[in-house]
C-alpha cells in the first residue's frame, strides 16, 4: 500500500531529479536536447552559476527575503497569536477575528502578488495615498515601490501580509490547546503576566512555534510565484531569488544544462536544511506523540 | 478582578495592555484594507479606479463585474479547469495517501516505517526547481503534452500526496488498533473491519486532508503558469493575463479575484478545526 | 459449545510473557485468572483470541487446533478492558455488530439485540452513541456485543475494574446469573482477588511466565503455591515477616525481628516446621487472622504487644497498623473500635491459619511435598 506513493515519488520527483543531476553535468540546451546529443562538461555549469554575480545577489535576496519574509512573519504571528488569545476573552470575538486575520492565506498566492500590485501602484496606488493623506507624501511625491531598491521590499511586505497567518493560526490553536490547569497553579502562585509569559507559555509552545518556522522557512526558502507576477524579477534583477533564475534559465531561456546547475545547487541546499529540519521534527513529533 | 489588582499593583501593566491591543488593531487595519480595498475597486466603473486619485468609497456601485465572470466564455472555463484539477487532484492524493497512512500507521511501526514516513514528509518540503523542468520536457513528449489536466493533476501529487500520505498516517495511529480488533472478533475480516470501523473513524482527518489538498491545488500558479496556459488554464494563471499596464481592468481583476478567493474562505471557516490540524503536520490538535 | 485446552503455549522469547502455559477450561467453566498488572494476562487474552500469534504451542477450542486460525473465524469473543466500542455507532449497532457480520437478516438482528439488551438492562439506551452513557452502560454493551455472538469461548479482561465500586457489585452479580456465560468456557482476567474468588468455578493465579497456581478459589485463597500467590489474594495485603525457627525445651517456636514476635505453631505447622534443617523462613499472616485484644481481656492464642502506627476507619472495618518492634502488623479491627496513633494495643495471633514459605522461592512450607 506504500507501494503506489513511492513509485509515484519514483516517477516524478526521483527519476527527474537524476535526470537533472545528470544534465547538469552536460552543456544540454533546446537543441541539443531535440537532437538527443549533448556533450559532458564536467563542472562547467556549476562554475558558471556559482561564478555570475546575478546567482550571488539572488543569494543575498533570498537571505533578505527569509529573514523578514519567513522569520518575522513566525515572530509577528506568535505575537499575534498570543495577544489575541489572551486579550481577547469573548469566544465568537476570537473566532471572527481569527478569521479575518487568516483571510488573506485563503487567496492563491498569485493573486495575492496582483492585488499588491494594485495597491502598489506608483501614482494612483491606494498605498501612496494613504502615505499622501496621513502626510508621510506631499505634493507630487510619491513612492515607487517597484525601482530597483524597493521591490524586492514590495514582495516581502505582500508575502508577509498573506502568510503572517500560517504561524498565527498554529500558535493560536497551540496555545488553546494548553492546559489550564498550569496556569491556574500559575496564578494561585502569583505569578506576574509576565513571568507566566516567559516561563509557562513560551517554553510550552516553543515546539509548536518551531513547527510554524520550519514549515514557513521551506515555503520561504522555494518562494517565487509573487516574484512572477509582481516584479519578474526586476527591475535589473533587483528582485530575482535563486529558484526564479533556475526556471527563467531552463523554461523560457531553455538551457537546460546550466539551469540544471541552478537547480542542483539549490537542490542540496534544500537537502541540507530539510535533513536538519527532520531531526528535530522527529523529536517534536515523538514528544507530541504523532510518531513512536 | 485580578487584573484590576494586578494593574493596581503595578501601573504600568494597563499601558501595556493598551499597546498589545493597539497593535492587534493595527494588524487588523493591515490585514482587512487590501481585501477591502479589492472589494469597492470591483464594485467601481472603470473610469473611477483609472483617475489620478483612488477613490476608497465607490462613487458609483456596479455590481456586473461579479457576473461579467460568469459570461466571459474564458474566464468561466479557468475556474471550470481549476476546480476540475483541484477536485481530480484531491481525490487521487486522498486515495494513495489515506491507503500509504493506513501502512504507516499499522503495519510498519518499526525504524523503517519511520524512516519512510519522514522521507515521504520531506517531498513536501523540497523546492519543486529540481524536478520541474525536467518535468517539462517528458510531459511534453508524452501523447497528452505539458498543456493538459493530466499533467496538473499527476504534478500536483509532488506536494498533495506526501502531506496526504503523512496526515493520513497521523490519524489512523489516533484510530485505535483495538477497535479494528473487536471488529475482528466480532467476526469481521480485515477489509472488511477497516470499512466498518477504521474508515469512519478517521473520516474527520479526511476532511482535513482533503481540504487542504484542494485549496492547495486550486490557489497553485508556478506549475500552472510554468507547463499549461492554453487548452488548460487554471484561474491563478488566467488572471494575470488581464494585467497589462495601463488597460488593465481591475475592476474585473478584483471581482474575478474575490470570487476565486470564496471556496477556500468557506472551506475555512466551515472546517477550520480540521484544518489546524493539518497545517501543524498533526502536532497541534486544534 | 466447547472446551478451551491451551497446550504449551509461548509468546516472547528473550523475555517470555507466556512460557510453556498449558490450562484447560471446561465446557461450562468460569474460569478466572488473577494477577498483578503488566503480568501479561491480557496478552494470555489475545494469544486465544488470535490477535497475537504464537510464539509455540497450541490453542484447541473443542476438538479443533485453532492455532493458526484467523481471530474472524475462531468463534471466540471478548471485552476488552477499554471496552472498545466503535464510537461512531449507536449501542445498538455495537451490540448488532456480530450479527451484522454474519449478514443476518433484519429481523434476528432487532429481536436478537432487543433480548440481549434487556438482560443487561440498557434497553433504554439502544439510540445513545457510546459516550453518551456511563462506564456501567459501556460495560454492558460490550458485555451485550459478545454475548449476542454465541462464541465457543468468551473472554473477559478487566470487564468491571474501571467501575465504581456500586455499579462493580451489580455486574458482579449478573456474571454469576448470566445464563450464556455459565454454558461456555469462559476465560476471565481480572487484577482484583475479590472478583476471583466471588465468581471463579476456579481460578489461576498468574506470576511471571504463566500460572503459577490452579484451583478452586477456597483452595487457592487458604493453601497459595507460593508467597506470590498469597500476595494476589487478598486485600489488605498479608503481612510478610522474615523469621526464624528456633528450637528448645519447649519445642518449636517462629520468631519475628529478635523475638518481638514469637509464637510456637500451630501443631499440624509445628511437625513441618521442626523436620526442616533450614532455620530461616518467611511466615505469611493475613490480616483478617489477627485482632486486636480489648484491654484486660484473656487471650487463648499467642499475643504479641505493639503500638498503633496508622488506623483508617472504613464503615464496615477497620484497618489498623500497629508498629511491633520494628516490623508493621496489618490488622482489620471490627467496625466500632477507635484507635489513637500511639495507643498501645495487643494482638492476638490466629496462628492455625499462618503460612510458612521458603525464603529462596517463595514455596509454600505446608503444600506439596515436605
Amino acid at each position: 500500500m506504500v507501494g503506489i506513493p513511492i513509485l509515484v515519488i519514483v516517477l516524478i520527483v526521483i527519476y527527474p531529479t537524476i535526470w537533472m543531476f545528470y544534465h547538469a553535468f552536460h552543456d544540454t540546451n533546446m537543441m541539443s536536447l531535440f537532437r538527443q546529443d549533448w556533450q559532458p562538461v564536467g563542472f562547467q555549469n556549476f562554475e558558471a552559476v556559482l561564478t555570475s554575480e546575478r546567482f550571488r545577489n539572488s543569494l543575498w535576496h533570498l537571505a533578505i527575503y527569509l529573514t523578514f519574509g519567513a522569520c518575522l512573519q513566525v515572530v509577528l504571528g506568535t505575537i499575534l497569536a498570543l495577544i489575541l488569545y489572551e486579550s481577547v476573552k469573548t469566544g465568537w470575538m476570537r473566532v471572527v477575528l481569527l478569521i479575518i486575520m487568516v483571510l488573506p492565506m485563503m487567496l492563491p498566492p498569485s493573486i495575492t502578488g496582483i492585488l499588491w500590485r494594485f495597491l502598489l501602484q506608483a501614482s494612483n496606488g491606494a498605498v501612496n495615498h494613504i502615505l499622501l493623506n496621513v502626510g508621510i507624501l506631499e505634493g507630487t511625491e510619491r513612492i515607487d515601490w517597484f525601482s530597483v531598491d524597493l521591490s524586492l521590499w514590495s514582495l516581502v511586505i505582500a508575502d508577509t501580509w498573506q502568510w503572517t497567518a500560517l504561524p498565527l493560526l498554529i500558535v493560536f490553536s497551540g496555545r488553546v490547546s494548553l492546559p489550564p490547569a498550569v496556569y491556574e497553579a500559575a496564578k494561585v502562585d502569583g505569578a506576574s503576566g509576565y513571568q507566566v509569559m516567559r516561563r509557562l507559555t513560551l517554553p510550552m509552545l516553543r515546539e509548536i512555534i518551531a513547527i510554524a518556522f520550519i514549515l514557513r522557512f521551506m515555503d520561504a526558502y522555494k518562494f517565487v510565484d509573487k516574484v512572477y507576477v509582481m516584479t519578474s524579477g526586476g527591475p535589473a534583477q533587483s528582485s530575482e531569488l535563486p529558484v526564479y533564475i533556475a526556471f527563467q534559465t531552463g523554461i523560457r531561456e531553455f538551457q537546460v544544462g546550466l539551469a540544471a546547475g541552478y537547480a542542483i545547487i539549490i537542490f542540496v541546499g534544500a537537502a541540507l536544511i530539510i535533513t536538519l529540519f527532520l531531526q528535530y521534527l522527529k523529536r517534536v513529533m515523538r514528544n507530541a506523540g504523532v510518531v513512536d | 478582578m485580578s487584573r484590576t489588582a494586578a494593574s493596581a499593583g503595578q501601573p504600568n501593566y494597563r499601558l501595556i495592555r493598551y499597546v498589545l491591543l493597539a497593535f492587534l488593531v493595527i494588524w487588523l487595519v493591515f490585514t482587512l484594507f487590501p481585501l477591502y480595498f479589492a472589494v469597492i475597486t470591483a464594485l467601481k466603473p472603470v473610469e473611477e479606479i483609472n483617475r489620478m486619485v483612488p477613490t476608497f468609497w465607490p462613487e458609483t456601485f456596479r455590481i456586473d463585474n461579479f457576473s461579467g465572470i460568469f459570461a466571459d466564455p474564458g474566464s468561466l472555463k479557468s475556474l471550470i479547469d481549476s476546480i476540475i484539477i483541484a477536485s481530480a487532484n484531491t481525490a487521487l492524493s486522498l486515495v494513495l495517501g489515506t491507503l500509504a497512512g493506513y501502512a504507516l500507521a499499522r503495519y510498519l511501526r518499526g525504524a523503517l516505517g519511520e524512516n519512510l514516513a519522514f522521507f515521504i514528509l520531506s517531498q513536501r518540503m523540497f523546492p519543486p526547481v529540481a524536478i520541474l523542468i525536467p518535468i517539462f520536457f517528458l510531459f511534453d513528449a508524452t501523447p497528452w503534452g505539458t498543456d493538459s489536466y493530466i499533467t496538473l493533476i499527476l504534478l500536483y501529487l509532488v506536494f498533495n500526496m506526501p502531506l496526504a500520505t503523512w496526515l493520513m498516517m497521523v490519524f489512523f495511529r489516533d484510530a485505535p488498533k483495538e477497535l479494528e480488533e473487536a471488529a475482528y472478533l466480532d467476526g469481521y475480516t480485515p477489509l472488511r473491519a477497516f470499512f466498518k470501523v477504521t474508515l469512519p473513524l478517521v473520516v474527520p482527518g479526511m476532511i482535513s486532508v482533503a481540504m487542504l489538498c484542494w485549496i492547495f491545488a486550486w490557489n497553485e500558479y508556478l506549475f500552472a503558469n510554468l507547463l499549461t496556459g492554453t487548452t488548460v488554464k487554471t484561474f491563478p494563471v488566467h488572471i494575470p493575463t488581464f494585467v497589462a499596464g495601463s488597460q488593465t481592468l481591475w475592476n474585473f481583476v478584483m471581482a474575478f479575484s474575490l470570487v476565486a478567493m470564496l471556496p477556500p474562505v468557506i472551506l475555512f471557516i466551515i472546517l477550520r478545526r480540521y484544518m489546524v490540524r493539518g497545517l501543524s503536520l498533526g502536532v497541534v490538535k486544534g | 459449545m466447547a472446551r478451551l485446552v491451551l497446550d504449551e503455549i509461548c509468546k516472547g522469547w528473550d523475555f517470555p510473557v507466556l512460557d510453556r502455559l498449558s490450562l484447560t477450561v471446561e465446557e461450562g467453566e468460569f474460569f478466572v485468572i488473577v494477577g498483578p498488572s503488566g503480568i501479561g494476562k491480557t496478552t494470555l487474552l489475545r494469544c486465544v483470541a488470535g490477535l497475537e500469534r504464537l510464539d509455540a504451542g497450541r490453542v484447541f477450542i473443542g476438538d479443533r487446533d485453532a492455532t493458526t486460525i484467523k481471530p474472524y473465524r475462531r468463534g471466540v469473543a471478548m471485552t476488552f478492558e477499554s471496552y472498545a466500542l466503535y464510537p461512531h455507532l449507536s449501542v445498538y449497532e455495537n451490540i448488532a455488530s456480530p450479527l451484522r457480520a454474519r449478514r443476518l437478516p433484519k429481523a434476528t438482528i432487532d429481536q436478537t439485540v432487543a433480548s440481549v439488551a434487556s438482560l443487561l438492562k440498557i434497553d433504554h439506551l439502544l439510540d445513545r452513541r457510546p459516550h453518551e452513557v456511563s462506564g456501567g452502560q459501556k460495560q454492558r454493551t460490550a458485555l451485550g456485543r459478545t454475548l449476542v455472538a454465541k462464541p465457543d469461548i468468551f473472554l473477559l479482561d478487566e470487564p468491571i475494574s474501571h467501575l465504581d465500586a456500586k455499579i462493580r457489585h451489580e455486574l458482579r452479580r449478573q456474571f454469576h446469573t448470566l445464563e450464556e456465560l455459565r454454558r461456555v468456557a469462559t476465560l476471565y482476567v481480572t487484577h482484583d482477588y475479590s472478583e476471583a474468588l466471588s465468581l471463579g468455578d476456579r481460578i489461576g493465579v498468574m506470576g511471571k511466565g504463566g500460572l503459577i497456581q490452579v484451583g478452586s478459589p477456597r483452595d487457592v485463597f487458604e493453601n497459595p503455591a507460593d508467597l506470590f500467590a498469597a500476595r494476589v489474594l487478598g486485600q489488605p495485603s498479608i503481612n510478610e515477616f522474615q523469621a526464624m525457627i528456633e528450637r528448645d525445651a519447649n519445642g518449636i517456636h517462629v520468631s519475628v525481628a529478635d523475638g518481638a514476635i514469637r509464637f510456637p505453631p500451630a501443631g499440624p505447622h509445628a511437625s513441618v516446621l521442626g523436620r526442616r534443617q533450614d532455620m530461616g523462613i518467611s511466615v505469611g499472616m493475613r490480616p483478617q487472622h489477627l485482632s486486636v485484644l480489648p484491654e484486660g481481656a484473656e487471650a487463648n492464642r499467642p499475643t504479641v504487644t505493639g503500638s498503633v502506627d496508622v488506623y483508617e476507619a472504613l464503615g464496615a472495618t477497620g484497618v489498623l497498623i500497629a508498629k511491633v518492634g520494628d516490623q508493621q502488623m496489618t490488622v482489620i479491627t471490627p467496625p466500632e473500635a477507635h484507635y489513637q496513633t500511639g495507643e498501645p494495643v495487643r494482638i492476638a495471633l490466629d496462628r492455625d491459619h499462618f503460612l510458612y514459605f521458603d525464603r529462596g522461592d517463595g514455596r509454600n512450607l505446608m503444600v506439596g511435598p515436605h
